[in-house]
């Protein structure tokens, strides 16, 4: 898989490229939005990282350009610019998904996967990890033989860190994935490391090994973290 | 184009001097028409009254008419009958009226070769005519020394009311440079001075007063920004000095990669602290320039409230308090429910954190039946001295416990709040006892 990365930022560009070649994907960086427009026609890309404010060509004309090149190619724009007008903007132009920095690298990644699994649903109905069992169904949790009760938003979270199990979960994944709340200046923080407390204490507490652990500045996982 | 404007002062002078100078233009066209008018009709009468004598004398006694100068003092007249001059006066005939004598029955002005003005009236029946005159040279000469003094009187009145309304203005106005100059000395760096306010009650008193109070409230909100940015960096300044004292000491010796990894992490945690606060500032600053638009729909508040208290239950439960809602009646209230939520959970999240563990904390939706719908939430905490009750919602201020260090969070929790109520057209009541707790009321338009 090859990913574009078009950011002026020499700093944040190579921290997502070394990132990124981390996860195993291919990247190739541009610095400006007429390199990026050259390097998306000339090379095979898989999708596009794109930062809005851009020298020589603003990322919203080189995303409609592109738009008008492949009309499938996904589009991930990265911008410090988060007012819904700008959110707005973007996706009506073109883009697939939308992230405004700084954002955690967690996040950037699972967007990344969801945007590449596109088209590809996957009619899960059970997710399992060793011998944690999540009934997607019946939303019936059990480790072992032992079945537990959680709440709503305890079932929620550990759904979602089973999808990404291995992969660290970041706080704002979780409160847009689980309380749908996307605005930043909220108490949520307290709420999701309260709520990871409790889900502990069921899933993990009351057994020899646990599933369950905080990265520490990033978010939490559930498994052993990948390299 | 514009002419330049001339000085308040120039034109008020003028502006008087023109009113003036078209009153007394008036006053003394009036006075000509009233002098000239009354001058005439004592002639108009003396001539009528000469015509009758004329006439009687002719009629009864024709024999004495030529005594009729020296004994009645009528000089000036002709008697003609039947075509034929019966009698005409000495003063008559030198006056030259015998020549070009008007004709009319009514009372004219004629002018005499010589240049005399003589009033003159002819009564004409089929048998005889009489004429009779009188010298109008006395009144007429009255009459231009009346115009030659108003005349004179103009200019000089206009020249006096310029002078005189050019001194007026300039005493009128002279509070108003006295207040320039003190302006111009009141700066930033000045605002705690005043205009002086001779008299409160006259006009360049109120206009003061009113220049004061504006003061006043730039002096505040210099005072308000002073203190905000302040704030602001200090809140910015303290993530960032531990990210540096973290980053810097990690630096300073090998470590394994476990303790790499604190590290980074510790550095991480700092980062989200700092993002939160931009976060929040970035609201409000959006807020302050009005960018945010609320897009308002109908939403039932009992149910809403519930939904954010369900988010916030888990940090209640972990303080062991009970954080209920009670079930009432459909409540409606037109808003933004987006906005509304982040208005509502910073005050949740408020009550819980300032409330001692095992406290209450209630929720209510109810309308309060004349157009207002109201969500309350009520706690058992410590109470809001009445000196904090209007600054908690203000940027970083955190009361007292701001001042022990021990509150969470920078301060802008309410902040926030009463901008997102603000910001659907509502606004934010407090009802406070000290040690009680208190009460935040929610209250927005019903529609």
């Amino acid at each position: 898989m090859r990913i574009l990365v078009v950011e002026d930022e020499r700093k944040v560009a190579r921290a997502l490229q070394e990132g990124l070649e981390g996860e195993g994907y291919a990247v190739a960086v541009a610095a400006d939005g007429e390199e990026g427009f050259r390097l998306a026609r000339r090379e095979a890309v898989d999708l596009v990282l794109l930062d809005l404010a851009l020298p020589k060509r603003d990322g919203i004309d080189l995303l409609a350009a592109l738009r008008r090149q492949d009309k499938l190619l996904p589009v991930l724009i990265l911008t410090a610019r988060d007012a819904v007008e700008d959110r707005v903007l973007g996706l009506d132009s073109g883009a697939d998904d939308y992230l405004v920095k700084p954002f955690t690298f967690p996040e950037l990644l699972a967007r990344i996967r969801a945007l590449l699994r596109r088209g590809h649903p996957d009619p899960v109905l059970e997710l399992k990890h060793e011998d944690l069992h999540l009934d997607l169904a019946t939303r019936k949790v059990a480790r072992g033989d032992h079945s537990m009760e959680l709440t709503g938003k305890e079932f929620e979270i550990l759904e979602c860190l089973l999808r990404h199990r291995g992969r660290t979960v970041s706080r704002d994944m979780l409160a847009s994935h689980v309380w749908h709340v996307t605005a930043r200046a909220t108490p949520l923080d307290n709420v999701i490391d309260v709520t990871m407390v409790r889900l502990r204490r069921k899933i993990d507490d009351p057994f020899e090994k646990k599933l369950l652990h905080t990265v520490r500045g990033l978010g939490f996982v559930l498994g052993e973290r990948r390299p | 184009m514009r002419r330049p404007r001339l000085s308040v002062r120039a034109r008020l002078a003028l502006w008087h001097a023109g009113v003036l100078i078209l009153i007394v233009c008036l006053f003394s066209a009036g006075i000509f028409v009233f002098v000239r008018g009354s001058l005439f009709a004592g002639v108009d009468r003396q001539l009528a009254r000469a015509l009758e004598t004329v006439d009687w004398v002719y009629h009864h006694e024709p024999e004495d008419i030529q005594n009729l100068p020296t004994e009645s003092g009528i000089r000036l007249f002709r008697v003609v009958a039947d075509g034929k001059l019966f009698h005409q006066t000495e003063s008559w005939e030198r006056a030259g009226l015998a020549q070009g004598l008007p004709g009319s029955a009514a009372p004219e002005s004629w002018k005499s070769p010589d240049g005399r003005w003589y009033r003159v009236q002819v009564v004409t029946t089929p048998a005889y005519a009489i004429a009779a005159a009188v010298e109008e040279g006395a009144r007429r000469d009255a009459l231009w020394t009346l115009i030659e003094i108003l005349a004179a009187g103009v200019p000089l009145a206009a020249v006096l009311a310029i002078a005189g309304g050019y001194f007026l203005a300039g005493r009128a106005l002279a509070p108003v440079g006295a207040m320039a100059d003190k302006a111009r000395e009141i700066t930033a760096d000045r605002l705690g001075e005043r205009l002086p306010v001779a008299n409160p009650q006259d006009e360049f008193g109120r206009l003061a007063t009113v220049f004061n109070d504006t003061l006043s409230r730039l002096c505040d909100s210099f005072e308000r920004l002073r203190r905000f940015t302040a704030d602001a960096s200090h809140e910015l300044r303290t993530p960032l000095t531990a990210i540096c004292s973290v980053g810097e000491v990690a630096l300073q010796r090998e470590l394994d990669a476990g303790a790499y990894r604190e590290v980074i992490g510790s550095m991480l945690e700092e980062v989200r602290r700092l993002t939160h606060v931009v976060d929040s500032l970035l609201v409000l600053t959006r807020a302050d320039s009005g960018a945010a638009r609320a897009e308002r729909e109908v939403v039932e508040l009992s149910s809403f409230a519930g939904s954010v208290a369900d988010n916030l239950r888990v940090l209640a439960e972990e303080k062991r308090q009970t954080l209920e809602v009670e079930p009432g009646a459909r409540v409606e209230a037109a808003c933004d429910p987006a906005i509304l939520r982040l208005g509502l959970m910073n005050l949740l999240d408020n009550a819980i954190k300032f409330t001692p563990p095992g406290g209450a904390i209630l929720v209510r939706a109810r309308a309060n039946g004349s157009g207002e719908s109201h969500i309350e939430v009520q706690d058992t905490g410590p109470g809001i001295a009445p000196a904090h009750r209007e600054r908690v919602f203000e940027r970083f201020y955190r009361g007292d416990a701001g001042c022990n260090g021990n509150s969470p969070g920078a301060g802008l929790g309410l902040a926030i709040a009463r901008w997102a109520v603000a910001a659907n057209g509502g606004r934010i009541e407090l009802e406070s006892e000290e040690s009680r707790g208190s009460l935040f009321r929610i209250v927005l338009p019903a529609r």
